[in-house]
């Protein structure tokens, strides 16, 4: 692939989105010192932390510097949090008069982390979403659709706001349930969508069997933005939903804590762009805590909100796994590509019968088979000294004649792709959970004895 | 784009900022400006993101 800029209203930004790599570097470095000498001067926690490794702002003076400023993770914050300045802790860097949002973190491994937002950092998470929405092609002639409950979650929020900063119309489908959303898409012709992964099968799903719509014909959503699961870029899932919304399918990463800091891009290379004109972003080895700077070897992410200020995120450890790409994007940009996007969570990586897998390995599975509903779930257990995994999934009603045919390409697949065997339960057709934000398809028991 | 013209949106993002904080001085407390004015300024920051910073390395 070759790397060739395009004119300027390619690109949200052409100055930062194409910046030489040393360029970047600079700039980072730059905005680095700032938000570490900001935290300091104004969050006992961050004050704290950083004498406590006995480093000074001032001891920043190069990029290989920044691995000196200790990692902060979301168990720290969680600690701080629920007192004063409350609810927040002393990790807020504004007078709480100047903070105008609040969300907080899903929960999904563990006790919620809230997260304070001044109007400066909300305008930022725009920013960020406008980057990836229009790097998407989102233009001011699209007619937008949210089908997500407005919450207490960011989830979405920022993509609305981003929207209406690119100039498209938005539409909020926040109350609204699956079936009113997609009539509501209908009537208004909407063009654009962002959802899960999950959500955006499930709404197809709903589209068909309940209102007898075929979303690929009857609807004109042609792109689809997607969050909350690392499905979109997980190549057999997004295909799904590709083909069932006849949409373009891309994804983008984000955090509450951190921000929307990485998306696809109209090229779809294969990966997500880190976006380096606003994070900070390193991969270190899971084991050693090495930089890894070399493409094609994992590692997890350790990232820097560069401008956001209310409730700085400086070196977070993310748990987020991924590895850079040695490819440049034909787009242009010169943002760096994690491969593949977020391969999986350090917390959720683990070794069954001796192999380490990702759950997303066998999602890529179980989604690039014929026959099989998108429902599935993985459930690790122990049985006497030995991992048990089973993985339960559904065949469609259409696909009963060629049951066998199917799970033995099923365990082909597994065996092939992730050196495992597996107790396949086939489960009755709609009869495994379905979800509507984050699905919790992998369960590993023998952590819970 | 040639750093005179980024020279160029960077004196008028200062003179827009310097607007917006004048008008908070001037408004002897009248929210309705100073909240506008507020907002203007967290604008004015993502300009500051997208050209000043720039500047800084260039």
């Amino acid at each position: 692939m070759t790397r060739k800029t395009k004119g300027a209203e390619y690109y949200w930004n052409p100055i930062v989105e194409t910046l030489p790599m040393e360029k970047m570097r600079q700039l980072q470095l730059n905005k680095f010192k700032k938000i570490v000498q900001w935290a300091y001067d104004r969050s006992k926690f961050h004050r704290k932390l950083y004498q406590e490794a006995g480093l000074e702002p001032g001891d920043i003076k190069t990029y290989e510097d920044v691995s000196k400023v200790p990692k902060v993770e979301k168990a720290m914050m969680r600690d701080i949090q629920r007192k004063d300045p409350f609810p927040y802790g002393d990790a807020l860097c504004v007078p709480l008069e100047e903070v105008t949002e609040f969300r907080q973190t899903s929960g999904t491994t563990g006790t919620p982390v809230y997260q304070p937002d001044t109007w400066q950092d909300w305008e930022w998470w725009a920013e960020c979403w406008a980057y990836l929405l229009y790097a998407q092609g989102y233009r001011n002639t699209d007619r937008v659709f949210l089908p997500f409950g407005y919450n207490i979650f960011v989830a979405f929020w920022a993509g609305h706001y981003a929207a209406e900063k690119i100039g498209c119309e938005v539409v909020p489908g926040g109350v609204l349930d699956t079936e009113a959303r997609i009539l509501k898409i209908q009537e208004l012709k909407a063009t654009a969508m962002m959802a899960t992964p999950t959500y955006v099968l499930g709404m197809a799903d709903t589209a068909k069997k309940k209102l007898g719509i075929d979303p690929a014909k009857d609807l004109t959503v042609r792109k689809i933005t997607c969050a909350g699961e690392p499905g979109a870029s997980i190549p057999s899932t997004k295909q799904r939903m590709e083909e069932a919304w006849n949409a373009k399918v891309y994804d983008h990463v984000g955090a509450t804590e951190i921000g929307a800091w990485g998306f696809e891009c109209t090229a779809q290379p294969g990966g997500l762009h880190v976006n380096e004109a606003l994070f900070l972003t390193q991969l270190e080895d899971i084991e050693t805590g090495e930089i890894i700077e070399e493409p094609e070897r994992r590692g997890k992410i350790v990232i820097t909100a560069l401008d956001r200020i209310a409730q700085p995120c400086i070196r977070f450890d993310s748990k987020d796994v991924a590895e850079w790409s040695k490819d440049p994007c034909p787009c242009g940009r010169t943002f760096r590509i994690i491969k593949g996007g977020v391969v999986g969570r350090a917390d959720d990586i683990t070794k069954i019968k001796g192999v380490l897998i990702a759950p997303s390995a066998i999602e890529e599975v179980v989604r690039s088979i014929k026959g099989l509903s998108n429902e599935f779930e993985i459930v690790v257990t122990k049985k006497g000294d030995l991992d048990d995994i089973s993985l339960k999934i559904e065949l469609l009603p259409e696909a009963e004649g060629n049951r066998e045919a199917i799970l033995n390409q099923l365990k082909d697949q597994l065996r092939l792709k992730t050196n495992l065997g597996y107790n396949i339960e086939v489960h009755p057709y709609n009869s495994l959970p379905r979800y509507e934000v984050k699905a919790k398809r992998f369960k590993d028991l023998r952590k819970h004895g | 784009m040639s750093p005179a013209k980024l020279r160029k949106m960077e004196v008028r993002i200062k003179k827009i900022k310097k607007a917006a904080e004048e008008l908070k001085e001037l408004s002897g407390g009248i929210q309705a400006v100073d909240r506008n004015a507020s907002r203007i300024l967290a604008s004015v920051k993502m300009l500051e993101i997208n050209i000043s910073d720039i500047l800084d390395i260039s």
